[in-house]
């Protein structure tokens, strides 16, 4: 299994109109103070050998003066120094939202997977998640949602119901269409009352 | 998909024992004497090397002295026999086997396992197990167990199929469903799973007309894609009710990503039963309280509930534990109903939901709430609590119940807590096809999975 390249999985999401946070690789300090253009970015280091890039300290939020973009640049620098090859991303910020999860899994007896859950870091301290067989209908999708404790929270009380399961329905048609997608990670996705922003993204294959 | 023809096996005209023995200690003892002592109405043959006759049944040295239609044959001998016996039985046309007999891939013996398969093949007779107890059917009055009936009490006929991998498992549910009112199509133990698998045996009942409700234990799924396309049929015709075992062997260490620690074997078999219309228990006691509730056929419309109660405290108790489950809310009775109720009860009983009939309510007030409740437009379902310590409450009571729930086309469930007294009533009333809970918990429970399967069945 390999993980797709950031660009590359991006470029599949963009197939299947699923929307993902702008994004670019920057090759120094003043590369990412550039992207910046005065607003907000994110900075996180890429490498085969760091799955759990927020753990390892390998992301940075909310860097909006160069001295900020600058000193967390040199960090990941200094971080990644064990963990060549990698990549440095700079991202925009996503608008504030609720994080949720949503991934994709093959199991060699039944098939596909999809699965969403409450995001980010709560993942795995919660657990809170629903999972179906691919591909799934507008009812799973709904269904979905209801099996979840946090669903009041992550569709602000019904209201962002109706993209959230678009965005489902659309990402079920991802997994059912690529036989090679062997794992999907969309965590976490920034979810508002009006719209959505994939963040992170990891595909295996 | 493949069809297996197992009519032969699951309703038999003809039974030979192979292994039936007079030694009081062997398995194939035991099988043909509850076959003798179920009344089983077919031909039954004993196989037997050394005896002619056994308990009166004239026994074979080898079924193919027979030389009658076989529909199944029963196999209790130790393992290394079986593919020797089986071959026997596919020259003689045996029509489908039930290999009781432990001794194959449960102990590491694939070879053996292997060998029998082939054999069933060879001669196209669905074979069931090895290592299980196989089937029983009070109707037919079949039973293959090698269970005495003085350890293991046989259930009534009922419309509540059990499907069981495990014999340990199955042995002890079937021992609780004795003891339960609503009564058995079939039971069928399943072992190994060599020959004849889940859905093989699911694709069966779903089609048979005895079966109402179905109940599942199952460690794991041998043909998933097929068994994915037997799900999304199945609960569509009728409810089945599964407990999986292996919760907690999730493979959290290895995982790459997120999704794939999450998302272990236990956690995708759940989300497929969820998904296609099952109802997932998580012990055996939750098996008997869906089954008990999902075969009465009578489906809510909605989930809004009336209580009746003759013991205030256990009625608040009740209510609060409906407020717990997602999809029940108590029920807010029409000005009708309140106007009526208000005329025909007592000035101490507050017409409010739950419904407290008080302490000496008798069968009047019991079938006056019923029949006002029952014509409610704003109530979907009824849980009446019937406590028969108090002083009001009867055979009279129970009777009353009975009564109602035959009349009634929203769906009706009892709640009675207690000893002797109340067991009897519980067995009465359940009996009559009114299903009968004993404890808050598990009544509210029962109600909830019954609005979820109806929601899944009209397909919302």
């Amino acid at each position: 299994m390999a993980l797709l390249e950031y660009f590359e999985a991006r470029k599949l999401l963009e197939k299947y109109n699923i929307k993902s946070i702008g994004s670019k690789y920057v090759s120094s300090a003043s590369d990412a103070v550039k992207f910046s253009k005065g607003s907000g970015i994110a900075l996180k280091l890429i490498s085969d050998k760091a799955l759990h890039k927020s753990k390892a300290g390998l992301v940075k939020l909310n860097l909006s003066d160069a001295k900020e973009i600058s000193f967390a640049y040199n960090d990941l620098v200094r971080k990644g120094k064990n963990l060549r090859p990698y990549k440095i991303l700079a991202q925009e910020m996503a608008p504030g939202g609720i994080e949720i999860i949503i991934g994709g899994r093959v199991d060699p007896q039944f098939g596909r997977f999809i699965l969403l859950g409450l995001g980010g870091i709560y993942v795995e301290v919660f657990k809170d998640f629903a999972l179906r067989l691919c591909p799934i209908t507008q009812q799973d999708a709904l269904h979905m949602i209801d099996q979840l404790k946090s669903r009041n929270v992550i569709t602000y009380n019904g209201k962002s119901t109706k993209h959230l399961v678009d965005l489902l329905l659309k990402v079920s048609k991802m997994i059912s269409e690529n036989g090679s997608i062997t794992e999907l990670d969309l965590n976490p996705i920034i979810i508002r009352e009006n719209g959505y922003d994939a963040v992170d993204i990891r595909v295996l294959k | 998909m493949r069809k297996m023809n197992l009519k032969p096996m699951m309703n038999p005209h003809s039974v030979a024992i192979i292994g039936a023995s007079r030694n009081p200690d062997k398995v194939g003892h035991v099988i043909l004497q509850n076959y003798i002592n179920a009344g089983y109405s077919g031909k039954l043959y004993a196989v037997n090397k050394e005896a002619d006759e056994i308990m009166g049944v004239k026994a074979y040295k080898s079924v193919l002295d027979i030389k009658e239609n076989i529909d199944l044959a029963v196999i209790a001998i130790p393992a290394e026999f079986v593919p020797q016996a089986m071959e026997e039985c596919g020259k003689a046309k045996v029509k489908s086997l039930v290999v009781v007999s432990g001794g194959f891939a449960e102990i590491g013996n694939n070879d053996l396992q292997d060998k029998l398969v082939s054999v069933a093949n060879k001669y196209n007779m669905p074979t069931l197990g090895p290592n299980c107890l196989g089937i029983m059917d009070p109707k037919s009055r079949e039973d293959t167990l090698f269970l005495p009936t003085f350890k293991l009490s046989r259930p009534q006929v009922g419309g509540v199929s059990f499907v069981c991998q495990s014999g340990a498992v199955g042995s002890t549910v079937l021992d609780l469903i004795a003891g339960e009112g609503f009564g058995l199509s079939k039971f069928i133990s399943y072992g190994n799973a060599a020959h004849v698998d889940e859905v093989d045996i699911l694709s069966y009942l779903m089609d048979d007309p005895d079966t109402k409700a179905i109940i599942m234990y199952v460690e794991g799924i041998k043909r998933g894609k097929e068994f994915v396309e037997l799900a999304r049929k199945i609960t569509k015709k009728k409810p089945v009710i599964i407990l999986k075992a292996g919760r907690t062997a999730a493979g959290m260490a290895a995982a790459r990503s997120h999704t794939a620690a999450l998302a272990g074997n236990y956690e995708e078999h759940e989300a497929i039963f969820r998904q296609f219309g099952f109802t997932v228990a998580e012990d055996l006691s939750e098996l008997l309280y869906y089954a008990k509730i999902l075969s009465t056929e009578s489906f809510p419309s909605g989930g809004r509930t009336a209580i009746i109660t003759n013991g205030g405290g256990v009625g608040v108790i009740t209510a609060d534990a409906m407020a717990s489950t997602k999809h029940l809310t108590l029920a807010d009775f029409t000005q009708k109903t309140k106007t009526a109720l208000r005329k025909v009860m007592p000035p101490l009983v507050n017409i409010t939901n739950p419904l407290d009939l008080a302490g000496d309510a008798g069968e009047e007030r019991y079938g006056a709430a019923l029949s006002l409740l029952s014509a409610d437009p704003n109530v979907d379902m009824i849980l009446v609590i019937a406590l028969f310590q108090t002083p009001g409450a009867d055979s009279r009571v129970a009777a009353k119940l009975i009564s109602a729930k035959e009349q009634l086309d929203k769906p009706l469930i009892a709640l009675s807590i207690g000893a002797d007294y109340t067991k009897m009533h519980r067995i009465m009333m359940e009996s009559a096809g009114l299903p009968v809970y004993d404890s808050p918990s598990s009544a509210v429970k029962s109600l909830d999975a019954l609005l979820k399967y109806a929601k899944y069945r009209n397909g919302k």
